[in-house]
């Protein structure tokens, strides 16, 4: 009985033992990995670079098996080349756009984040004012100070210091489908093909009633003027441009939204009334940017949105044979002033907290070479390039460049570097959706908004590293 | 006394060491993580520090009309979801539990099909139907010249949407759990039922629901929970839109630790919801328990 009472403890005891030692075994792997003998006797240090799909290819679309990671595993590999401090291995992967808070929360929260990540930098400021990405400001050299405009590097300054290395940007614009101008006697509005033209608001109303009343229903049915879109935080730059139709700063020098007063009011109703009128696309309030781009492509709407990824990936496809070919132009959001509303997406890459310095070490090198190396650099032509250098040498490989560059004059900073940024967005489209439904009025809509809009950006202050140092 | 303890603990040894490892993964992953969520819940966290606030996060929590939107859609959709799930399913098994067994396993297995695939699937599908901008009810809609149909940018149409699909998706289960129960009713029950001269209505009110009642309890539990935890097709159809009018108290904790990195403010939702799942689990768990 005492013998069978043993082996029956013993089988137990060996249970738990295994299962601990279960346990403990994948706990080791992790950061401990980092530091291995690898070639040539030199540590072993491998680092994780992360990039939302910006565009495909090292160079662009067009290449054999061109995909969005080509450009960082190029980069990856003509690093891991030429390194010498370390034998170091870049492992790169793609992760979607709308999961990158999600999965940048949960590896943050685990200790695992990736070590580089390359991303419009808009949506990453948040990272900055939590602690988790840090500072690049000793991987800047003057020959990049010099080469890239003062006005990028003051969208990737926080505080004191630098978080982002600019790469490219992308601007947005407004595109539109100059078949369908022509067809509803719009002939006078096209823009040249290499122009950004810009509409006085008159014009603009002239063209979307022109679009509502005069196009051919058999060649485009069910078709719109514009598209209008607010089911999620999708493209949302586009809708905050139109708030500021007529004049709105949009913030006070404190960082604060100052949107409820006579020109916010005005321009949520000119909003109001596009969607009540039918100039959009219907069910605004439950329609994305995605759908809206899709819809422009299939030649369901006049007027949509774009920046010069999307611009090209859509002359891709139409090229490709995978969505209708059309005349596609490029021209402005209208404003009251005759200005222009322009604002830019500043792409770059950023190094995160890993708590291992030989990778932190290692993933500054390679964001620098990747945003310095005269060859890779040029991939920046997919966007706009943020150097002038490259800009000047590719210049006549695309026409828009200059362009765009004459757009620069008109940039608003859209996110006012303001923290908590993408909590700041979540609360955006709820209110433009009372506002389509008939739920809030104009001015209760803005009203709205600064105040849930203040207190985000108050409660973010309290917990920011950059306000709290 | 004391000797006799001893040896009572010495015989019990094995078995507790037996249990052992069951209980450190129960303590681990359950019970840890809700004292550390609510201990979460009073602080304000960042990556590099956290920072002890009190009820901070509860006020917080408090002053914003989007929890209370959350709240209350939520126990809407427990309520309605709940109540269509037992109803109808208890209706399709007292319908069919008796007939055919070919036929019976060809209702269950119909019923089963949407339950075997999963949510995400699902909701695209509703999607795909639904979008005002291309889905394929607004198209046809459209042709046949009833205007833009939005049912899921309707503040008064996305509650009935939402529960249906969820109902229809997940109503499998509750049939075959069912349709189990009363096959497994003695039949001398409706024998003599049938010699007493029973109509089909009393066989189903006096003796199929009331054999059935743990089942009943054990669905109900199961689905305010489930129910409790709904999201992915919050996520997925309507982002809580439109103006909140959807949102729901699982999307909410979402929305605050994944979009706004507001940690604390989601573990305070999270202890909220432990507290409402154990107050209308516990009367539930205590009536099983005494039938028994």
């Amino acid at each position: 009985m005492i013998r069978k009472r043993l082996l029956m403890t013993t089988a137990a005891l060996m249970v738990i033992v295994s299962m601990i030692a279960g346990c403990a075994g994948n706990n080791k792997s992790g950061n401990e990995t980092a530091s291995n003998g690898g070639k040539g006797g030199k540590e072993k240090v491998e680092i994780t670079a992360w990039l939302t799909p910006q565009w495909k290819g090292v160079l662009d679309a067009t290449e054999q098996g061109a995909d969005y990671d080509s450009f960082l595993k190029h980069a990856a590999e003509k690093f891991v080349a030429q390194y010498d401090k370390y034998d170091a291995n870049v492992k790169v992967e793609v992760i979607a756009g709308d999961q990158r808070d999600q999965l940048l929360n949960v590896n943050l929260s685990s200790n695992t984040p990736p070590d580089v990540f390359f991303e419009s930098v808009f949506p990453m400021g948040d990272y900055v004012h939590r602690g988790a990405i840090v500072p690049l400001t000793d991987i800047i050299d003057d020959e990049a100070k010099n080469d890239i405009d003062q006005s990028f590097w003051e969208a990737v300054t926080f505080g004191e210091d630098i978080y982002f290395y600019p790469f490219q940007h992308n601007p947005g614009t407004l595109v539109y489908n100059a078949d369908m101008f022509r067809a509803a006697g719009l002939d006078n509005f096209i823009g040249g093909e290499n122009e950004i033209k810009t509409w006085t608001m008159d014009e603009y109303q002239q063209i979307l009633d022109a679009l509502k009343s005069n196009l051919p229903k058999d060649k485009y049915p069910n078709a719109y003027p514009m598209a209008l879109y607010a089911v999620n935080n999708q493209g949302d730059t586009w809708n905050l441009a139109y708030l500021r139709t007529f004049g709105s700063p949009f913030f006070d020098n404190e960082g604060n939204i100052v949107l409820d007063d006579e020109k916010g009011a005005k321009a949520a109703a000119w909003l109001k009334k596009l969607y009540d009128g039918g100039y959009t696309n219907p069910g605004a309030e439950s329609v994305s940017s995605n759908d809206a781009n899709a819809m422009f492509q299939n030649q369901q709407l006049g007027i949509s949105f774009t920046n010069p990824i999307l611009f090209s990936n859509m002359k891709t496809n139409m090229e490709n044979g995978t969505s209708p070919k059309f005349d596609v132009r490029l021209a402005n959001i209208p404003s009251e002033s005759g200005d222009p509303l322009s604002f830019t997406y500043v792409v770059g890459a950023s190094v995160f907290q890993s708590g291992n310095d030989k990778k932190m070490e290692v993933a500054k090198d390679f964001v620098k070479f990747f945003s310095t190396d005269p060859e890779l650099v040029k991939s920046s032509k997919n966007g706009i390039p943020v150097r002038s250098s490259v800009a000047e040498e590719l210049k006549d490989e695309n026409p828009l460049f200059a362009a765009y560059d004459a757009n620069s004059q008109y940039l608003f900073n859209f996110t006012g570097n303001v923290p908590g940024y993408s909590q700041l967005r979540e609360v955006l489209y709820p209110e433009l959706q009372a506002l389509y439904l008939g739920q809030k009025t104009p001015e209760q809509m803005v009203k709205d908004y600064q105040v849930s809009g203040n207190k985000v950006i108050e409660q973010n202050k309290a917990g920011s590293v950059i306000y709290n140092k | 006394m004391k000797l006799r303890r001893n040896i009572y603990a010495k015989e019990n040894m094995t078995g507790y060491l037996f249990i052992l490892p069951q209980m450190l993964v129960f303590l681990m992953f359950l019970v840890y993580p809700i004292f550390e969520g609510i201990r979460l819940s009073m602080y304000r966290i960042n990556y590099q520090n956290e920072k002890f606030v009190g009820f901070e996060n509860y006020m917080i929590l408090f002053n914003d009309p989007v929890f209370f939107k959350a709240l209350i859609n939520t126990v809407v959709f427990v309520v309605f979801i709940v109540i269509l799930t037992v109803g109808f399913a208890l209706f399709v098994a007292s319908a069919v539990f008796d007939k055919n067994a070919r036929y019976v396993s060809f209702i269950r297995g119909s019923y089963y099909i949407p339950v075997m695939v999963s949510m995400v699937v699902m909701s695209m599908v509703w999607s795909f139907l639904l979008n005002p901008a291309n889905g394929l009810i607004s198209y046809f809609a459209r042709d046949m010249g009833l205007g833009a149909i939005n049912l899921l940018g309707n503040p008064k149409t996305v509650m009935p949407v939402i529960i249906f699909v969820t109902f229809a998706t997940n109503v499998g289960q509750a049939i075959i759990l069912y349709i189990a129960a009363m096959i497994g009713v003695p039949k001398d029950l409706f024998e003599a039922a049938e010699v007493d001269g029973a109509s089909r209505w009393q066989v189903i009110r006096k003796i199929l629901i009331p054999s059935v009642k743990p089942t009943t309890v054990y669905i109900t539990i199961i689905n305010i929970i489930a129910v409790l935890k709904i999201f992915v097709v919050i996520q997925l159809l309507t982002g809580g839109g439109p103006n909140n009018a959807s949102v729901t108290l699982m999307y909410y904790l979402y929305n605050n630790a994944f979009k706004y990195n507001q940690l604390g403010v989601a573990s305070a939702v999270g202890v909220i919801m432990f507290v409402i799942t154990l107050l209308l689990s516990v009367p539930q768990l205590k009536s099983m328990l005494q039938d028994k």
